[in-house]
């Protein structure tokens, strides 16, 4: 398994695609941070203070936001890219049990998703430890219940990687897969969150269940405990990555 | 599960394919296929466009799954082979490279998931002659020139046995002379190759065995001298055509069978031109002409696979 999943990473460092998303992780990441505090003082804002430990918090929590759904969509890439350029001829000739190639590519996302959440950490932190100060307001890296945030934000993103991979490896289709995972983040998942009628369901999606390990939600429901929202996402995870696996173990390679 | 490669076990480094049937839909694409693929030479695997080869190749390599059959290497089926790298290597029709990743990165990935050190990719670059573009991205490769690639990817493992299919489409005449001699010195070392195509001719000068495929179907597995045999015959004219045929008949046993073109010719086959000559001579017919007529292979190809009349065009 390590050799597959060093294979792993070698086909994903071979391209540049990593760097373009993570810098557009990064990028999307300095946007929230910014947002956020810059708007700290606007009456209407739903976030904490930023002197409070919540306030601090939730300014971390937004490398979460930032980078689970690239390390998703490059997850997605990465499996579906087998079957678009038709790698997965090589990929499985040289590995015929498949479901160890899914399984190296789970591993291989999910770590990958570790090394985005830290990157986005750290650009939270070079862009608020200044702004913080220059406001008065003093920060302490691993005060404030800041390194239960950063361990949720990790495994949050982590187990993006999962997600997409388990999705990927389901559809096989790149264009479908990266499109449906966008529109679901980005369109259906924050409407059907802001309906108040159906909340009590509606905190078991992913979206939501991502909000909880993290603690951040921009719609106006709540979410579940940190560890339940946790043990949903990781539900999710591990349930489209067997059932992708099983999937891409079945299907003809022609 | 244990793979052979002792050469005195038998199985070692044969192909069995054994009742592989597969449909897509309502096409039968393999039907009922059987046929063995020894070591030590060169199999042909030919029939025509959608004959069912590449579909074929894909379930011994454990690629697509047969509906009914099994299929072996070794006396071992694909899947359950340890580090099939260094057993099998193949070259498939429509396999694919990542665009921007260059013909070196691409096999080196390869050698890592292979265990395979990473100097390989080059050696194998250099066989294929790829050594000059091995950095360039394969996004940016000539057709000739990804097939060079893939059958570099396929020889990674320097395995026992060589699956290549069509893997002289694209290359330019240097190419495929270069890749007859390399096929022809791979099988001298006692290994096995087995290539598909559909161009007979190209094949020719090429294989020892072939193996036909039409519409699914095995239609003949001989070896290439096989394959013109009872095809050729001897033409041959005689002022006394009805005696020649009364002689000719005591031969029918071994198979001589003469046909009356016209008043004085007649068609042999069965038998060769020493032979006909032979039996004239004892007895006492004049002979007039006597012309050995080899049929083409082309010909006979196309007689097996009935493309000529069968294929919508
Ligand atoms: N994935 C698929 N889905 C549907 N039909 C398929 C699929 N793959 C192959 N076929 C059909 O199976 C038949 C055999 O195809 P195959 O590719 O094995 O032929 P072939 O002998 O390799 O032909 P060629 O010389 O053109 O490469 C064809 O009728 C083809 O249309
Ligand atoms: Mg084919």
């Amino acid at each position: 398994m390590p050799t597959l999943i060093a294979g792993e990473f070698q086909k994903l460092l071979t391209t540049r695609l990593w760097l373009w998303l993570l810098l557009g992780a990064m990028a999307l990441t300095a946007l929230y941070a910014s947002l956020l505090l810059g708007f700290s003082d606007d009456p209407d804002t739903m976030t904490a203070p930023l002197h409070t430990a919540a306030g601090q918090q939730t300014l971390f929590a937004v490398a979460a936001g930032g980078a689970n759904t690239l390390t998703a969509v490059l997850a997605a890439i990465g499996i579906t890219g087998e079957f678009r350029h038709r790698t997965a001829t090589a990929t499985f000739l040289a590995t015929p049990a498949r479901n160890r190639v899914v399984v190296a590519k789970l591993v291989t996302y999910a770590l990958v998703g570790v090394g985005f959440a830290f990157a986005c950490l750290v650009v939270v932190a070079i862009i608020a430890v200044p702004w913080l100060s220059a406001m008065d307001i003093s920060l302490s890296l691993t005060g404030n219940g800041l390194p239960g945030i950063y361990l949720g934000v990790l495994s949050d993103t982590a187990i993006f990687g999962l997600l997409g991979v388990g999705l990927g490896a389901l559809l096989r289709n790149q264009v479908a897969t990266v499109v449906g995972l966008l529109l679901y983040r980005f369109v259906a998942e924050p409407i059907v969150t802001n309906i108040p009628a159906i909340s009590e369901w509606t905190i078991y999606l992913p979206g939501s269940a991502s909000a909880a390990l993290t603690q951040v939600s921009l719609s106006t429901q709540g979410y579940l405990e940190a560890w339940q929202g946790g043990l949903v996402l990781a539900g999710y995870g591990l349930a489209l990555a067997a059932a992708g696996s099983l999937s891409s173990v079945l299907c003809d390679i022609t | 599960m244990k793979v052979n490669l002792d050469p005195d076990q038998g199985v070692a480094g044969r192909i069995e394919v054994d009742g592989l049937t597969k449909r897509f839909g309502d096409v039968v694409a393999v039907d009922d296929l059987s046929f063995t693929v020894e070591p030590g030479s060169i199999t042909g695997f030919l029939g025509p466009n959608g004959a069912g080869k590449t579909t074929t190749l894909r379930m011994l390599l454990g690629l697509v799954r047969p509906d009914k059959g099994r299929a072996s290497i070794c006396g071992v089926e694909y899947v359950d082979l340890p580090a099939p790298a260094t057993i099998v290597g193949a070259a498939l029709e429509a396999t694919g490279f990542h665009p921007a990743r260059s013909g070196r990165d691409h096999l080196r990935v390869y050698c890592t998931v292979n265990r395979l050190p990473k100097r390989r990719a080059d050696e194998v670059l250099d066989v294929v002659g790829l050594g000059q573009a091995k950095r360039r991205k394969v996004g940016g490769y000539s057709l000739g020139m990804r097939q060079r690639l893939a059958l570099g990817a396929a020889l990674l493992g320097d395995p026992a046995v060589l699956i290549l299919d069509e893997p002289a489409n694209g290359l330019d005449p240097d190419g495929i002379v270069w890749m007859r001699r390399f096929l022809r010195e791979y099988a001298e070392r006692g290994r096995t190759v087995l290539v598909s195509s559909h161009v007979l001719t190209e094949m020719q000068q090429l294989v020892d065995r072939v193996v036909i495929l039409n519409r699914g179907r095995l239609v003949r597995e001989a070896t290439l001298a096989g394959l013109s045999e009872g095809t050729s015959s001897v033409l041959v004219r005689s002022p006394d055509p009805t005696g020649l045929t009364a002689a000719l008949d005591q031969h029918a046993s071994n198979g001589t069978r003469a046909r009356r073109l016209g008043p004085d010719l007649l068609e042999v086959t069965g038998t060769t031109a020493a032979g006909l000559g032979h039996i004239a001579c004892a007895a006492g017919i004049e002979l007039h002409e006597l012309t050995p007529r080899r049929t083409d292979l082309e010909q006979v190809f196309l007689d097996l696979t009935g493309t000529l009349e069968t294929e919508p065009s």
